[in-house]
């Protein structure tokens, strides 16, 4: 079996991905206005102390030494240093993560099991009032901004009724208000795919033949179009983890969520830049890693894909 | 003895647009081993007539009037759990496309072992012995090694034939075949329709095969039936109907398949009519090369003359 192969194969191909992904930022880092060294020496600091601080940083040499230096420490594993926490990056990143994958992941199952239901419903009884309240669902959830629906929440469970902390980390209580919030979000979108594909499946030639051997009906539906329909939902729902991962920006801003998410913005306020390049390229890795869970979790559903992705070899 | 009788079945698709009436009061009835072909262009209603038989009209088609009488019960009148019982063990079918009537993710194997599933309450995994067996006698080769293969690794003949298993597994009276070469190469074809022949004397089953290649049905069936906007025009039995056809649209569709033995491919002007707003009087008046003045006024009958059924104005009422 050569899924090992694939897998080699497909982390190889990203390299081209992540080299050009690097030297954008190390490019886009050194256009953009505002001078690191200025900032770290402060307002007060005099002309001198910028520049020895510019020399230390290796700010003053040229452009493509600092680019060889600045590849051969992330190979190393080295993304440089903070310049607002004075910690490695790295160690920044993986304390954050953590968090921000447990969040993802508690949404992510919580919008899949409400999600599903809701989009299989709606697909199966198109026109009765439990698949337009399905539809109706979607709708909300998927239009509902956040920041909104988030700051409803603090005001209905934590300061009106004092059941759940209203921001912050720790207990398992405290995940519950920003994942419910990330949660209605991604169910809307989920929802719609999923009452997409059972209704194209149950459109599918196939389901003809099901009903032609004179199969139940609950076996049609559960063993034949259901099972068919859950290759577009895995896509979706493993892109939706993707995009989780490199923070969720907004909710985790609304209720103080320590995560990856928070931290890019804090560093992006501070002009962090080794911080700032540091959270990109560890999320490119994170996406490049999701898409090629999500290809290898299709190919466990669809035989067809497994054939084409690394049978063929 | 009549094995399937239809009466006047009515078949209308309900769309925003419009009524497609898709088969539009067609009568017929199939003898114990006899074979009938149902012929006709594409949109003629022939396949929509044989998925109304087993009641897998989708929504928003439906079957608005008529009796469909198997074996004494009117299936129209039966409840979807009864009708379930007679789908795949007193009814089968085969489908036109193989490559699309299998499901893609699941073995071949278990899924003609459903049929068993379906009717004997046996759990698929213990009745894959008896799909070996079946699959021997559609001549599919190598079958113990085969019920694990997915459809996308076989062949479409091979599909087809395993398709042509699930139809026979249970040895119902009446096989109803829609188009079931169409999708093959022509080497193939000839294959499948004799295997389907050799099914036909094994299982001495009654067959309604739809096809649109008037050459091969000339050659199988009993019974020939030619359909023309959701209407029977001409139902007689094939020799007859072939040899000597009385309608101007069979005689139009005979003749184009004998362009062969001529230098020009006879050809039938004009298209096939709306079936939401079908021509006035006799549906085929617009192609019509025989036409005359009471064709777009009044709708021609189904009367029987020399031994068939004929719906055209030539041969008028008057006997």
């Amino acid at each position: 079996m050569s899924l090992a192969r694939y897998i080699a194969r497909r982390l190889l191909q990203a390299i081209p991905t992540l080299f050009i992904l690097i030297v954008f930022m190390f490019i886009l880092v050194r256009v953009l206005p505002g001078d690191p060294a200025r900032l770290i020496a402060g307002l007060e600091a005099t002309e001198e102390d910028v520049e020895r601080i510019r020399v230390l940083l290796g700010l003053d040499r040229p452009l493509h030494e600092q680019f060889i230096d600045y590849l051969t420490d992330i190979l190393r594993g080295d993304l440089g240093t903070s310049l607002k926490f004075e910690t490695p990056v790295i160690e920044e990143i993986l304390i954050r993560f953590p968090r921000t994958l447990e969040l993802a992941i508690v949404a992510e199952l919580l919008s899949i099991a409400i999600a599903l239901p809701l989009g299989i419903i709606s697909a199966l009884k198109p026109f009765t009032k439990t698949g337009a309240l399905a539809t109706i669902t979607s709708l909300l959830g998927s239009s509902m901004p956040i920041y909104w629906l988030g700051l409803i929440l603090i005001y209905v469970f934590s300061v009106n009724m004092r059941l759940l902390p209203s921001f912050g980390y720790g207990t398992p209580a405290h995940i519950i208000l920003p994942a419910f919030t990330l949660a209605t979000l991604l169910m809307g979108n989920l929802v719609r795919i999923t009452r997409a594909s059972v209704l194209d499946a149950l459109e599918s030639n196939y389901i003809v033949t099901a009903r032609a051997k004179g199969l139940s009906e609950r076996i049609v539906i559960y063993r034949h179009a259901l099972k068919n329909a859950l290759i577009p939902i895995i896509t979706i729902s493993g892109l939706q983890l993707g995009a989780l991962l490199g923070g969720a920006i907004l909710t985790e801003s609304v209720f103080a969520w320590p995560g990856i998410g928070l931290l890019l913005l804090d560093s992006i306020y501070s002009r962090d830049y080794p911080l700032i390049q540091g959270i990109i390229i560890f999320y490119a890795v994170i996406l490049i890693l999701i898409n090629l869970i999500v290809d290898i979790a299709y190919a466990f559903i669809d035989p067809r894909v497994r054939i084409s992705l690394w049978k063929s070899e | 003895m009549k094995i399937l009788e239809v009466r006047n079945l009515k078949v209308y698709y309900f769309l925003h647009r419009g009524i497609v009436k898709a088969v539009d009061g067609v009568s017929f009835s199939v003898e114990e081993g006899e074979i009938l072909g149902i012929a006709g262009e594409s949109g003629s209603g022939k396949s929509t007539l044989a998925h109304s038989i087993l009641r897998l009209i989708k929504p928003p088609g439906e079957i608005v009037e008529g009796e469909i009488i198997f074996q004494g019960k009117d299936l129209t009148k039966l409840s979807e759990d009864e009708m379930r019982e007679i789908r795949g063990r007193d009814i089968s079918m085969v489908f036109q496309d193989p490559n699309t009537y299998l499901n893609p993710i699941m073995k071949v194997g278990l899924q003609v072992a459903e049929v068993y599933e379906a009717h004997q309450n046996a759990k698929i995994e213990t009745v894959l012995d008896k799909v070996v067996n079946l699959f021997k006698k559609v001549k599919i080769t190598d079958p113990e090694k085969r019920i694990y293969s997915y459809p996308h690794e076989l062949s479409g003949g091979m599909k087809q034939r395993a398709l042509i298993s699930m139809a026979v597994a249970l040895k119902p009276k009446l096989i109803i075949l829609d188009e079931p070469t169409s999708a093959l190469d022509v080497t193939i074809q000839l294959e499948i329709v004799n295997l389907l022949k050799e099914m036909k004397e094994e299982l001495n089953a009654s067959m309604i095969f739809i096809s649109h290649d008037l050459e091969l049905l000339s050659e199988i069936t009993d019974k020939l039936m030619i359909m023309y906007a959701g209407k029977v025009v001409e139902y007689g039995s094939t020799k007859e109907v072939f040899n000597n056809p009385k309608h101007p649209y069979t005689e139009a569709l005979i003749n184009s398949i004998k362009y062969i033995r001529k230098d020009t491919l006879p050809t039938i002007e004009g298209e096939p009519p709306s079936l939401i707003n079908p021509p006035n009087g006799c549906r085929f008046h617009p192609r019509c090369p025989k036409k005359f003045d009471i064709c777009d006024k009044t709708e021609p009958s189904l009367i029987t003359i020399d031994g068939r059924k004929v719906s055209c104005h030539l041969y008028g009422e008057e006997e």
